[in-house]
């Protein structure tokens, strides 16, 4: 049985080789450069089924029959390598270079193949394990790829445990239907969606009219556990995504997590304690009489006099976000096996405390990978995880009740007392709705996660000739948890006491949700003997949705119960969304030895969320990657690669679900229950948003790829933009998803990679990332019209043709202003930058990332409701007045129905995201332990910013496709620093 | 050989999968809600009556916030939120700020409303269409019920729109109707009131379905009652004052009941019911409602009246503004709200008269309010100008925050008579027209 190994080196299973005569014993260690021996490097007898993996120490032992051989050698990370041996030389003792510039990397391109960098048409970007947490902890997956690949906006909608974070990738996608990219985890998709714990009917947040979440829900990647992760792919438009049709519109994420090796069983362990602590104190303000007459009355000087004269001015700021919160991060990984099973086994707890007392985060997880030859024909890998998290998350952002943290804080005076008498009795707040010390250490609001994620993966080698094989790949996998939320306003509290609230509120949530997929590949490959391979697939797909959330808010609790049967009110809402999609698609590519590369596509979908749930909609792809440095023309000395690329591809974004059905809600009145018109129309020929990508660049390296140079420009339209359009409210309905507009993103991202020393003694790796976008509003059926926050008086999105859709407008005094609106900025950054460096001399290790977010504005209402109770840090500062006479506090306020402009602020920021040193000690000291690292590290700890709160990365309406980067007194974000131990055994 | 086989095994399923993706997939219905499709080709008797709980029911919705919004303009009190600085900005004009047709205080109100008419008209739709076993009368009266709740919300929305008018016809949202003027619109309310009228004097003596206990008399003659009261409240506004007398007459109106007498929406602490939104506990803070200044400065002495205020532990500030004293209209977080009670009929009967001139009976229905808050018989000057003053003075006060001091005050076109409290503030006449009308 011979087998082409070249197109699938990293999914290279171990295959038995069959007992034969005439063979013989090749022995060997394979290190690195810096002298470590590499442990699991595959090493595979070229053009047959034979390999092994290199041992613990680095040594391997391989039984070969041809004589000679061509001996190739792969590891992640590093440059491949081919070294010939034969019966008289028979002892291989090399070293493989790092490869700084990826190119041996492979990426997955197909739905069932990859291709490797150097061949790729696509600025596809990848990250690896230690990429992802090589430097410090992380809190999350999601949080962890800031500034790690180009072309992608994430922002964290608050600092609360936990997550909640949301990632846009080329610009904005979608402005209403989904915006988040699609996740899938070892073949499976895995959901991400953000489900609210429903105490907005506690905040009455959305009483003032506004219809979006403002709980601050996490989403549900945070979940997923980032020790395991070998590697994540990043497919940012449709023309690398099409293949994934009407579910890649905002991108896809390929999460590959990490599988046993064959050899002696490997032990690793990692411990890392740390602390949060509030990332920007901003103070309070400095009150005396006069400050508290001119904002409280006259009636309060005396009251502010006679707690300043008993010393009761509070620092309410370190009282509330002054928790240093204690992390624990642990996981510990088996990995073994023999040559036909090999096994990995993953084992993470983390434990943090927030910043706020009461708050923190729990997650744990065990994973177990196995991967087992079924036949000598026939491999499965099965990959799950299980995963059980506790989020206690605050009470915090927008209210209409004036009882959030974060909403009586900003309410309260310094001279207010609201600690609690000797017998644990808080008083009333009398300057905002909640006495907020009451509200932290009383309110529950609790997230908890129990989740299975299970893929297996079925391959057939059907046929295997000399220059021709033909693989059947089965997929499937299910995503399967329970989510629950629980949140508890116990009656005690100032706003649900004495007629003020509902006598408590115990508000219940479970999400039951049951994602499945599956899917089939035939794969043929044929090579030619002139260096001509076409790799031609074909498959179909099917995913399954189904989420059921059912909430119960009990209201008039019994006592201090909080179970439901407990209360004297309680209602229950159910939302079941169901969702069925079924695809196929087709993909030929043909590589000319390796000097062009061209691949074409089709991938053609329907779902049950479409109008018509069996009209088939279609999405093409091209691409093509020039290798002008294989051509025999090409023999400059410094430019050993030069690779021009250049892709195109359709993607699709289902509307949204429900959005077909015309409804009627339910309603109570006076113990009955009645049926209402639902406020949005359905709309029977909703069609998916369409996505075209374009994009050209190149790939240079210099010097033996000790500098390389990416460059990459995109255009990326959509049509049939799915709009949450207005419709008269007259009709009695308020909206409808409809497919109006088109939407334009062009971007440019570069990337440029160093390696200037690079030596046992001493190496030095510098990435520097630039990315930036324009998004336009090309075309729009309806006319403009304002979107998300709060009003144009305060400051809105506006939705406009011809203009970016995430500018922010507000009221002017400027009388030339157009509509009595002026723009005053745009969500959208102007720019990014990440800038990476890692340092290693001798066995210390420095590493340091760098990320800079030029322009992108924020509205900022916290400030709004500081300077209404006077208690602004900056209030008396005179920096905002032209005149220089009116107080910042005053000044704003003036402000307040004459210009939005003070609320737009801008929210660019700098930051050491990530910081880390560490140690190597030496092996021989080290006895039955193969390695042991200690080190410090920290997130975000030095950050350079203009924006007058706590973090300019914010988002009152958690990862909604706009209208995020709106403040409401969020839940502040931390700082953290960690101290690391790893161990290997 | 063994492995021929299994790679045939193995085809075959490869073959298998194929097929079972290829399947038709089916419509799936909506898992969450009743479909609108369904009700209005052929309801069931019950889902008649929970169209009709739902209009009940949404009637509710938001009318705190058209309170709010006429309340304030009308320099009736001051709602203070520490969380939502328009209210105070926007309704009261402060400084440049004006109503904007895209926020809560304009939109809200205003599509609540209507999607109560929505209902009202799918309600008639499904009456008309239902294969249900029911009389001809029960159809009548079910029609006659939808035609006077829909002249009712109209008329809440046409209060705040005023001049610009508003749509009437709204059956088919493809192709609403025009937006006619004020009195045209009006006029056309009052032609609903007469249809609806005329459908609940055919309807026998039961409806189809129950009323909610907001309602004293639920049988079809006591609703009709509810819809000469309604038009007797158009007719002043359309000044059309024998008509005013002539409704009254077949109304509730008793000069010597009870004030309170009336038709009311009710709210319990159950389960997904709602509250009375109207209600704050006293000294609340955060979130409030606080006299107008103007309320006790401008009282008679001796008016009791005064309960209707409460004074405040602390003064309440916002915005420059202040006020030592709670709203205090109503007793606890389910109280009922009016939507229209007999007080109101005795001040049309009164405002009836003056208008036509006949004095001495404008009188004797003062007197009646006049006496009951302690001020004694009217003695003031026996003119109609002076007996409109007198009649706004009792309005006022007898029918404080229930919406209609502002829309007096704009009837009788002394709006720049109402209070201003901070300089740069200003009095508006209406609400603009939402946004979203010019849409679609």
């Amino acid at each position: 049985m011979k087998y082409f190994t070249k197109t699938c080196l990293l999914l290279a299973v171990l295959f038995t080789s069959a007992t034969a005569l005439a063979q013989y014993n090749v022995t060997g260690t394979v290190k690195s450069e810096s002298g470590e021996p590499l442990i699991g490097v595959s090493i595979i007898v070229k053009g047959s089924t034979t390999g092994t993996v290199t041992d613990f120490n680095g040594n391997f032992s391989i039984n070969v029959r041809q004589d000679p051989a061509i001996l190739e050698f792969s590891y992640t990370g590093f440059k491949s390598q081919e070294i010939e041996v034969s019966s008289s030389n028979s002892t291989v003792n090399t070293t493989l270079e790092e490869d700084i510039a990826n190119l041996e990397e492979v990426v997955v391109t197909g739905l069932a193949t990859s291709v490797k960098r150097k061949n790729l048409a696509n600025a596809v970007e990848q990250i690896n394990s230690r990429e992802l947490t090589g430097i410090t902890p992380q809190q999350t997956m999601d949080g962890a790829l800031y500034g790690k690949f180009k072309g992608a906006n994430i922002s964290a909608n608050s600092g609360a445990p936990g997550g909640g974070i949301s990632i846009k990738l080329r610009g904005i996608t979608s402005l209403t239907a989904n915006s988040q990219p699609l996740f899938i985890i070892d073949g499976v998709y895995v959901d991400n969606s953000a489900v609210k714990a429903g105490f907005d009917v506690v905040s009455k947040s959305q009483a003032g009219g506004s219809q979006s979440v403002q709980d601050d829900p996490s989403n549900r990647i945070a979940d997923i556990p980032l020790d395991d992760i070998e590697t994540i792919e990043v497919l940012k438009g449709a023309s690398a995504a099409a293949i994934y049709g009407s579910r890649a519109g905002a991108g896809v994420v390929i999460i590959t997590t990490k599988r046993g090796q064959a050899g002696k069983t490997r032990v690793n362990l990692t411990q890392s304690v740390g602390i949060n602590t509030l990332l920007n104190p901003l103070g309070q303000r400095s009150f005396d009489a006069q400050k508290v007459e001119d904002s409280f009355g006259a009636d309060e000087v005396p009251v502010f006099q006679a707690a300043q004269s008993k010393g009761e001015i509070f620092d309410y700021e370190k009282e509330l976000y002054g928790n240093t919160g204690v992390i624990s991060n642990t996981n510990v990984s088996l990995s073994g096996g023999d040559e036909k099973t090999q096994f990995y086994g993953g084992f993470s707890y983390r434990d943090e405390e927030g910043i706020v007392r009461g708050t923190g985060y729990r997650k744990a997880s065990a994973r177990l990978n196995l991967d087992h030859e079924l036949f000598n024909f026939f491999d499965v890998k099965l990959s799950s995880v299980y995963i059980n998290s506790s989020a206690d998350r605050g009470y915090f952002n927008n209210d209409n009740s004036g009882t959030t943290l974060g909403i009586s804080y900003v309410s309260t005076p310094p001279w207010a007392n609201l600690f609690p008498d000797a017998d644990g009795n808080y008083p009333n707040n009398p300057y905002a709705g909640g006495n907020f010390l009451q509200t932290a250490d009383q309110v529950t609001n609790n997230e908890s996660v129990d989740r299975f994620i299970v893929g297996g993966i079925g391959e057939a080698r059907l046929l295997t000739t000399d220059n021709n094989a033909l693989r059947l790949i089965l997929r499937g996998g299910t995503d399967y948890y329970t989510f629950g939320t629980k949140a508890i306003f116990p009656r005690t509290l100032q706003f649900q006491k004495g007629g003020n609230g509902t006598d408590g509120a115990a508000i219940v949530g479970n999400t039951l949700n049951t994602n499945s997929n599956f899917a089939a590949f035939l794969v043929h490959s044929y090579f030619t003997d002139s260096g001509i391979s076409f790799t031609s697939q074909a498959g179909v797909t099917a995913e399954n949705f189904n989420q059921n959330t059912v909430r119960s808010t009990a209201t008039f609790l019994v006592g201090s119960q909080t179970n439901l049967d407990q209360a004297s009110s309680i209602v229950a809402e159910q939302n079941r969304i169901i969702q069925k999609d079924r695809g196929f698609f087709v993909q030929e590519e043909v590589n000319f030895q390796d000097k062009l590369i061209a691949t074409l596509g089709l991938r053609g979908d329907k779902s049950s969320n479409n109008g018509d749930p069996n009209k088939l909609y279609y999405y093409p792809k091209a691409s093509l990657a020039l290798n002008l440095h294989e051509f025999s023309f090409w023999n400059s000395p410094t430019f050993n690669q030069f690779k021009l690329r250049a892709a195109f591809g359709q993607s699709g974004n289902f509307p949204v679900f429900g959005a077909i059905y015309n409804s009627l809600d339910a309603t109570i009145v006076d113990g009955s229950t009645g049926s209402l018109i639902a406020t949005r129309r359905g709309n029977k020929t909703l069609g998916p948003e369409r996505q075209t990508e374009v994009e050209v660049g190149f790939d240079l390296g210099l010097l033996n790829s000790k500098l390389t140079l990416d460059a990459t420009y995109y255009i990326k339209n959509i049509d049939d933009l799915v709009l949450d359009v207005n419709v008269p409210t007259s009709s009695g309905f308020t909206r409808q998803w409809s497919n109006v507009g088109s939407l334009g993103n062009k971007g440019v991202e570069i990337g440029l990679t160093a390696t200037p020393y690079n030596s046992r003694n001493f190496s030095w790796l510098s990435r520097t990332s630039f990315w930036l976008n324009r998004a336009e509003v090309t075309q729009l059926l309806v006319p403009a019209y304002n979107i998300g926050a709060f009003g144009a008086t305060l400051g809105t999105y506006r939705i406009e043709e011809g203009k970016s859709p995430t500018q922010l407008v507000g009221i002017t005094d400027n009388p030339n202003a157009e509509g009595g609106l002026e723009v005053f900025g745009d969500a959208t950054p102007d720019f990014q930058i990440s800038f990476l460096n890692a340092f290693s001399i001798r066995r210390l290790e420095f590493s340091f990332l760098i990320h800079w977010k030029a322009g992108g504005e924020n509205i900022n209402l916290t400030t709004l409701l500081s300077d209404l109770s006077g208690t602004s840090p900056d209030y008396d500062e005179v920096t905002l007045d032209p005149n220089g006479q009116v107080s910042n506090g005053d000044y704003r306020q003036q402000q307040l129905g004459v210009t939005a402009a003070p609320w737009i602020e801008d929210a660019s920021y700098m930051r050491v995201r990530e910081i880390g040193i560490s140690y190597s000690i030496p092996r021989s000291s080290l006895g039955d332990i193969a390695g042991l690292k200690i080190g410090l590290s920290g997130r975000n700890l030095i950050n350079v910013f203009n924006y007058n709160s706590y973090d300019p990365e914010v988002s009152n309406f958690g990862s909604n496709a706009i209208s995020s980067a709106v403040e409401v007194t969020p839940f502040p974000s931390a700082k953290t620093v960690y101290f690391n131990l790893s161990a290997t055994f | 050989m063994q492995f021929q086989i299994k790679k045939t095994i193995l085809f075959s399923l490869a073959i298998l999968s194929l097929s079972l993706f290829s399947c038709e997939l089916s419509e799936i219905p909506d898992p969450n809600n009743p479909s609108l499709e369904v009700i209005s080709a052929d309801a069931t008797v019950g889902e008649i009556q929970n169209l009709v709980d739902g209009i009940e029911s949404w009637m509710r919705d938001r009318h705190a916030t058209y309170f709010d919004g006429v309340g304030m303009i009308g320099r009736e009190y001051y709602r203070f939120s520490n969380s939502d600085p328009r209210f105070t900005s926007d309704l009261l004009g402060k400084g440049s700020a004006v109503l904007d047709n895209n926020t809560f205080y304009t939109t809200n109100p205003f599509a609540s409303r209507y999607r109560v008419v929505k209902n009202a008209n799918i309600l008639i739709t499904a009456i008309e269409n239902t294969s249900a076993p029911i009389t001809p009368e029960q159809v009548s009266s079910t029609l006659g019920y939808a035609k006077t709740i829909k002249a009712h919300e109209l008329l809440m929305v046409l209060n705040q729109q005023y001049n610009n008018g508003i749509r009437v016809d709204v059956a088919d949202p493809d192709n609403l109707g025009a937006f006619l003027s004020y009195s045209e619109s009006l006029n056309a309310i009052k032609a609903l009131l007469d249809e609806g009228h005329s459908d609940l004097s055919k309807g026998g003596s039961d409806f189809l379905f129950e009323l909610t206990s907001g309602y004293a008399d639920p049988s079809v003659a006591g609703f009709m009652e509810f819809n000469r009261a309604l038009a007797a409240r158009v007719d002043a506004y359309r000044e059309d004052w024998d008509g005013v007398l002539a409704n009254l007459a077949e109304s509730f109106f008793d000069m010597n009941g009870d004030f309170n007498t009336g038709v009311y929406n009710v709210f319990s602490t159950a389960g997904g019911d709602q509250l009375n939104g109207m209600w704050y506990p006293p000294n609340a803070t955060g979130e409030l409602r606080v006299a107008h200044p103007s309320y006790l400065a401008d009282i008679r002495p001796g008016d009791t009246r005064t309960s209707k205020v409460r004074q405040r532990d602390e003064t309440a500030t916002l915005d420059d503004l202040s006020s030592d004293y709670d709203v205090n209209v109503y007793a606890s977080n389910t109280s009922s709200i009016a939507r229209i009670r007999n007080e109101e009929l005795i001040l049309l009967y009164a405002e009836a008269r003056i208008q036509k001139d006949e004095l001495n009976e404008a009188v004797t229905a003062l007197n009646v309010i006049r006496n009951a808050y302690m001020l004694g018989d009217y003695t003031g000057a026996m003119s109609k100008g002076a007996l409109l003053d007198e009649l706004l003075y009792q309005r006022r006060y007898s029918l404080y925050g229930e919406g209609h001091r502002w829309i007096d005050m704009r009837r009788y076109g002394r709006l720049n008579e109402l209070p201003i409290d901070r300089s740069g503030d200003d009095v508006w006449e209406q609400f603009p027209r939402p946004m979203t009308e010019d849409q679609g």
